[in-house]
C-alpha cells in the first residue's frame, strides 16, 4: 500500500511490461460461458495472501480509525479524496471522447473545491451534477481493449492485466505527488485506503460471513462491476445475459 | 511629469482591476454554462411498452411497501424484518431464482435435493440481506425507466438517492409468470445476484456435488440462527 504511492518512479518500464503483457494475454485464453480464469491457482494464493493482510494488519488498522473517526468524518475525508482524484477523472473523460461528462466533472470540481470547502461536502450532487468515475482502465476498454483474465495483485486485490495497467497510468496522471515529498505523497494514499477500508467494514465482514467461496463471490463482483463500469451503465445488455436467465425446468433451455 | 505618471499608474491599476473582474466573469460564465450544459444534457423522451409499465408498477409498489416499513421507527427491527420479507417472499419468484442459480446443475439433483436446495437457499437469503436491510433506511429510490429483454422478460432501473448508497444503480428483472410480474434478479451496480451465487455454488458443486452444497448451506444457516 505504501510502496504504492512510491512507486511512480518505475511507472515507465511497468506500463510498457504490462502494456506487453495485456498484448500477449489478452488476446487469447477465454473460456466460453464461464469465468476467464487461467490463473486461478495463482489467484487463489494471492488472494488467501490479501485476506491474510487484511485480517491482521489492514483491518485491525482500519477498525482503529473507524472507532476514533466518526462517521460523517470519514465520509467527508472519502469525498475529499474524490474531488482531489478529479484530474485523472477530467483526463479519462476526454481521452473516452465525452464532453459532457468533462464539463460535468469539471463543475463538480470547481463547485465542490469551493461552496464544498476543499471538496468536503458535495453541493454539485444537490444541484443534480452527475460525477464520472472513469480511470484509465475503462478507457482502455471503451476502445475496445478487452480486459484479459482475472487478476489478483498483491495488497491491491482483484484486477486484470487492462486495469492494471489503467491503475499505473492513472498513479502517474494524479497531479498532487509532484508537488509534495513521496513520503507525503504516500501517507496521502494510504490515509485514503485506511478510509474507504473504514467505510467498508461491515461489508466485507458480512461477505466474509454468508459466502460460500468468497474467492469466487469476489471474482464475479468485480468482473461484472468493471464490466457495468466501462459500458456507463448504459441500457445496453451484458454479453453473458442469454445464458444467466434461461431457466433449467423450461422445455427451451433443455439444450443442456 | 508627476501627473501624468500618477495618471497613467491610475489607468494601470484600473486595467488591472477590471481584467481580474472580466476573469472572473468569464471563468464564472463559463462555469454557469457547463453547469448548465450537465443539467439539461441527458434527457432523452421514452416511449414505453405495456410490459414495461406493468412491471415497473410492480417494483414500484414493492419499493414504496419496503420503504414504508423500514422508515416505520415504532415497530422493533425483527418484526419489519418479518413484514419486508413478507413483500419480498410476495414479489420475488425465489423458486425460479434458485433453478437459475443452480443452471444446469439442477438437473444432476434429485427431487429430495432439489426441494431441499431451494428451501434452504431462501432461508440463506433472508439471513443474508435481512441482517442487512437496515442500512437502506433513510433513502429514496429514483425510476429510471425500464426495458424489454429476451425471454419476455423486463428490467426496471433504479437509482439510490441519498442515504449510505447514494447514486447505486440498482436494476430490477421481471418475468411474468401466470400473468404475475415476478423479480428474478437483483444487479446492483452490474453485479447480478444470479450470476455471483451461480458461480460460487458452481465451484461447491464441482468440488464435492449436490451434498456438499446442502451441506454447507444448512452450516451457514445454522450459524445465523445460532447468532440469534
Amino acid at each position: 500500500m505504501i510502496g504504492w504511492g512510491a512507486s511512480r518512479q518505475c511507472t515507465g518500464w511497468m506500463l510498457a511490461t504490462l502494456t506487453a503483457a495485456t498484448l500477449v494475454v489478452g488476446g487469447c485464453a477465454s473460456s466460453p460461458g464461464g469465468v476467464n480464469d487461467p490463473w486461478e491457482g495463482m489467484n487463489r494464493g494471492v488472494f488467501r495472501f490479501n485476506e491474510g493482510a487484511d485480517r491482521y494488519v489492514i483491518e485491525p488498522a482500519a477498525k482503529g480509525w473507524d472507532f476514533v473517526m466518526p462517521d460523517p468524518l470519514e465520509r467527508a475525508i472519502d469525498r475529499f479524496f474524490d474531488n482531489v482524484g478529479f484530474p485523472v477523472k477530467f483526463v479519462n473523460d476526454l481521452l473516452q471522447a465525452k464532453p459532457v461528462a468533462a464539463a460535468q466533472d469539471l463543475s463538480r470540481f470547481v463547485i465542490n473545491t469551493t461552496l464544498g470547502v476543499a471538496g468536503f461536502f458535495d453541493p454539485a450532487t444537490e444541484f443534480g451534477i452527475e460525477g464520472h468515475d472513469e480511470d484509465f482502465g475503462q478507457t482502455l476498454g471503451y476502445w475496445g481493449v478487452p480486459p484479459g483474465p482475472y487478476l489478483v495483485l498483491p495488497i491491491i486485490g482483484p484486477s486484470s492485466p487492462r486495469d492494471t495497467v489503467g491503475l499505473v497510468a492513472d498513479s502517474a496522471g494524479q497531479v498532487y505527488p509532484y508537488f509534495v515529498a513521496w513520503w507525503v505523497s504516500s501517507a496521502i494514499t494510504a490515509t485514503d485506503l485506511l478510509n474507504r477500508r473504514s467505510l467498508a467494514l461491515d461489508e466485507i465482514a458480512a461477505e466474509r460471513e454468508s459466502a460460500l467461496d468468497l474467492y469466487a463471490a469476489v471474482r464475479n463482483a468485480w468482473v461484472s462491476y468493471r464490466e457495468n463500469q466501462v459500458r456507463d451503465r448504459e441500457e445496453q445488455e451484458s454479453d453473458r445475459d442469454d445464458d444467466l436467465y434461461s431457466d433449467p425446468e423450461d422445455d427451451d433451455a433443455a439444450s443442456d | 511629469m508627476m501627473i501624468s505618471t500618477a495618471t497613467q499608474r491610475m489607468t494601470m491599476l484600473r486595467r488591472i482591476e477590471s481584467e481580474r473582474t472580466g476573469a472572473i466573469a468569464r471563468v464564472g460564465a463559463l462555469v454557469i454554462a457547463m453547469t448548465a450544459l450537465s443539467v439539461l444534457g441527458p434527457h432523452a423522451a421514452l416511449a414505453v411498452t405495456e410490459s414495461e409499465a406493468s412491471a415497473r408498477a410492480v417494483v414500484e409498489q414493492t419499493v414504496d411497501e419496503v420503504l414504508a416499513i423500514l422508515s416505520n421507527d415504532s415497530v422493533p427491527t425483527s418484526e419489519r424484518l418479518r413484514s419486508i420479507e413478507e413483500v419480498v417472499y410476495g414479489r420475488f419468484d425465489l423458486q425460479a431464482m434458485s433453478r437459475m442459480v443452480l443452471a444446469r446443475n439442477w438437473k444432476s439433483f434429485s427431487k429430495e435435493q432439489q426441494t431441499e436446495y431451494v428451501a434452504e437457499f431462501k432461508k440463506y437469503l433472508s439471513n443474508n440481506y435481512g441482517s442487512r436491510i437496515e442500512r437502506y433506511d433513510q433513502q429514496k429510490v429514483d425510476f429510471l425507466g425500464a426495458r424489454d429483454e429476451p425471454r419476455g422478460d423486463v428490467v426496471v432501473r433504479t437509482k439510490i438517492i441519498g442515504g449510505e448508497f447514494e447514486g447505486s444503480q440498482v436494476d430490477y428483472r421481471l418475468r411474468k409468470q401466470s400473468e404475475k410480474w415476478l423479480v428474478i434478479d437483483v444487479v446492483i451496480e452490474g453485479i447480478s445476484m444470479v450470476s455471483n451465487f451461480r458461480d460460487q455454488f458452481k465451484q461447491v458443486v464441482s468440488d464435492g456435488g449436490p451434498e456438499l452444497l446442502l451441506r454447507k448451506l444448512r452450516e451457514k444457516n445454522a450459524a445465523k440462527v445460532a447468532l440469534e
